[in-house]
């Protein structure tokens, strides 16, 4: 009777201990996912702000192109 | 509900692990190990997403260094040009200034940025998870309305439709809200005289054009409202309005005729923007009564066409162009076509009631006659007469058959052309006054200082083959009346009196016979594309010296008007050119050349304009803030001539 108690005892602390490994494991899941959604978002705003800067950029470049360039004329 | 862009599956790891008919020697093994699995599943996925999300970021980064690297390659460029420029050197004459092509950016704007094409993959993954909607679009066959039946379901274009229609209506009603206030600056300047009965007719109508902008515009919003308010109430107020023109001729008691407008409107859907959907059911009902009032309408018409009434310009005029829902003189008339229209209502709804005038019904037919323009079409009728909805319809003096006493859309469009080709005139015969025969600045003379009157009052035809420069006038008029029957049988305007015909081929534009049906000369490449397509734009403050101005500097949208005056007006400035010398020739070169190039590139843009509808929102905009713009300033030149020039072309289309 009683070893069959230790064998339970020993089952369900085994099982605790199975638990809390997939705890670590799950827990880890969870901050990879973090990390990673936050990295999206970092990297997101950044190229955002980027793109922003290299349109503001363009136009001027664009801008100063055309006023440096002869054009075309209608001729 | 929110729908998660990636989603790392399985979510629950633990559950279901333990098989429900299987003996297991220890179930907790069985769950640690079912579990564990899940993990990797779960870690996969994971690794999935963030495959994903690399690839996204590494693809967008991909782009913004391309870019930049391009950026970098033209500043480089720029900057060893910048270097090399010194202004010593170079020089830059007048004319290649004034030759040099208009800067267009280059610059393409994002557009439908959040679209089914740019839905990231993984999200597309969870879209295609969702249920598809049911197959509606299989009833289409049933449906005699030819609408989609799916889009009553479920439209993706729902709001971009209400949104495109709402900013062109609202353009239109800017352009048109111009027209009016260009129309009325218009004639106070050239044409005093036949605009004095306007000013007393409408009020303080011709007081200046910037505050008659705002007073014009003012009353309009009113207006709108009032009537959103009023159809929400029933239509209150319709009745009110058109009581003045019903009561007198038609013994119709006021309660019965604001019965009748509460019965008419029970039949509309109570949102204008949804009638389309649900038109096709209430006005099943009367057919036939519209058919019977369109045609004692147009038989109305003709009959005030062509037996010789006083105000037989405007009423052609009206006929033609605006017959449904802007005629306003003659009211009486409009009833006489109610009287056999009403067996067919009193059938339906109310057998006692003699109802003289069948008020339109839902829908876009709302332009039966019987409605003054408030009941019209909004945009249109309002923005056209303001000023006069709230007087009698003014029966044209017998005396003064001028057209701005009574002055819609097509009699003050053919009026503003009118007034254009005299500045072309005055603008040719200005630059050319030293070599023009005397007859012709006789003829000129004349045509000015006689009061317009007269040429009105004489019939046209007898007229344009005697004079020609005051037979513009009569040409345009006649146009008008000749669109009641058919807009191409026009006469061919006569041969020119005086001037050599020799001067014909000396140049290629003028190459036109006088009779100028719409192909315009080669140069003129799409002119039938601008004929084919007639812009119902309205006209635009042009005074003279506006015009000369326009003409010069851009010249491109005069196409077909240039095909009369190629055919009329070139003809005394040509033949002095091959022979004498003169300065004023390199001007007139000068002039001609620019026309010839600025119109093509014009037209190209015109073109690209015309290829692509306005079916997108960056179109739609630019529009709008075109419109916009050109409004605020109304005199800037480049506006004004590219919609005045565009008003002509159709104008002269008519002519033509």
């Amino acid at each position: 009777m009683s070893t069959h108690r230790e064998a339970i005892q020993k089952q369900i602390q085994q099982d605790w201990a199975n638990r809390e490994y997939i705890e670590v494991i799950t827990g880890s899941i969870k901050k990879i996912t973090d990390f990673l959604n936050s990295f999206d978002m970092s990297c997101r705003s950044r190229l955002a702000v980027l793109n922003e800067k290299l349109t503001t950029l363009e136009r001027r470049i664009e801008y100063l192109e055309a006023c440096v360039t002869k054009g075309e004329t209608l001729t | 509900m929110p729908l998660p862009k990636r989603v790392v599956e399985p979510v629950h790891v633990a559950r279901g692990t333990i098989p429900d008919h299987f003996p297991l020697p220890s179930e907790l093994e069985a769950v640690t190990n079912g579990t564990l699995a899940n993990t990797i599943r779960q870690l996969s996925s994971l690794s999935r997403h963030a495959e994903d999300l690399f690839g996204e970021l590494a693809k967008e980064a991909h782009g913004l260094s391309d870019r930049a690297n391009s950026l970098q390659a033209r500043i480089d460029r720029l900057a060893v040009k910048v270097t090399q420029l010194d202004s010593n050197v170079e020089e830059v004459s007048l004319q290649d200034i004034h030759m040099r092509k208009a800067f267009k950016s280059s610059v393409v704007f994002d557009q439908q940025v959040v679209s089914r094409d740019t839905m990231p993959t993984a999200m597309m993954e969870t879209y295609h998870q969702c249920d598809t909607p049911p197959p509606l679009d299989k009833l289409n066959v049933y449906r005699e309305d030819g609408k989609d039946g799916l889009k009553f379901y479920t439209d993706p274009n729902y709001f971009f439709d209400l949104w495109s229609q709402e900013m062109l209506k609202d353009t239109e009603k800017k352009l048109h809200d111009r027209g009016k206030k260009t129309d009325e600056s218009e004639y106070a300047e050239p044409f005093r005289e036949p605009h004095r009965p306007r000013n007393a007719s409408g009020g303080d109508a011709g007081h200046g054009g910037g505050r008659h902008k705002k007073r014009v515009r003012q009353p309009h919003n009113t207006r709108e409202r009032q009537r959103q308010i009023a159809v929400g109430h029933g239509e209150y107020i319709m009745p009110t309005q058109t009581v003045q023109y019903r009561v007198p001729h038609q013994q119709q008691l006021p309660e019965e005729a604001l019965l009748d407008m509460v019965m008419s409107d029970l039949n509309k859907p109570p949102r204008p923007n949804s009638i389309e959907l649900t038109r096709s059911y209430p006005s099943n009902h009367q057919p036939d009564k519209q058919q019977m009032m369109y045609a004692a309408m147009n038989d109305h018409y003709r009959t005030a066409n062509y037996g010789g009434q006083l105000s037989g310009y405007e009423d052609s005029a009206y006929g033609s162009h605006y017959a449904p829902g802007q005629t306003q003189s003659g009211s009486d008339t409009y009833q006489s076509p109610g009287g056999p229209g009403t067996p067919s209502r009193g059938g339906r709804n109310r057998p006692s009631q003699p109802p003289p005038a069948p008020p339109s019904n839902a829908s876009s037919n709302s332009n039966t006659p019987t409605m003054n323009s408030a009941n019209n079409t909004p945009t249109r009728g309002r923005s056209m007469s303001t000023g006069r909805e709230t007087l009698p319809p003014p029966p044209p003096p017998p005396g003064e058959t001028m057209s701005p006493p009574a002055m819609n859309g097509s009699s003050r469009f053919f009026y503003v052309h009118e007034l254009c080709l005299k500045g072309l005139f005055d603008h040719f015969l200005n630059i050319y006054v030293g070599t023009i025969p005397v007859h012709l600045l006789n003829q000129r003379n004349g045509s000015r200082s006689g009061s317009p009157l007269p040429n009105h009052q004489s019939t046209p035809t007898s007229i344009m083959p005697v004079n020609m420069m005051v037979g513009h006038h009569q040409i345009v008029q006649l146009g008008v009346d000749e669109t009641e029957s058919s807009v191409q049988d026009l006469p061919p305007p006569p041969p020119t009196p005086d001037p050599a015909p020799v001067t014909r081929p000396d140049s290629p534009p003028c190459n036109i016979p006088p009779p100028p049906p719409p192909p315009p000369p080669p140069p003129l490449a799409n002119g039938p594309d601008s004929i084919g397509q007639p812009q119902p734009l309205p006209p635009h403050p042009l005074t003279n010296g506006d015009i000369a101005k326009m003409i010069v500097n851009n010249p491109p949208k005069l196409k077909p008007l240039k095909s009369i005056v190629d055919g009329q007006l070139r003809k005394p400035v040509n033949p002095n050119i091959p022979a004498a010398v003169d300065p004023r020739n390199d001007l007139l070169k000068a002039i001609r050349d620019g026309i010839k190039l600025r119109k093509v590139e014009r037209n190209e843009h015109r073109e690209v304009e015309r290829g692509n509808p306005l079916n997108d929102v960056a179109s739609i905009l630019a529009r709008r803030v075109a419109v916009e713009v050109s409004d605020s300033d109304s005199a800037s030149e480049s506006e004004c001539d590219s919609e005045g020039w565009n008003e002509h072309d159709t104008s002269a289309t008519n002519v033509a």
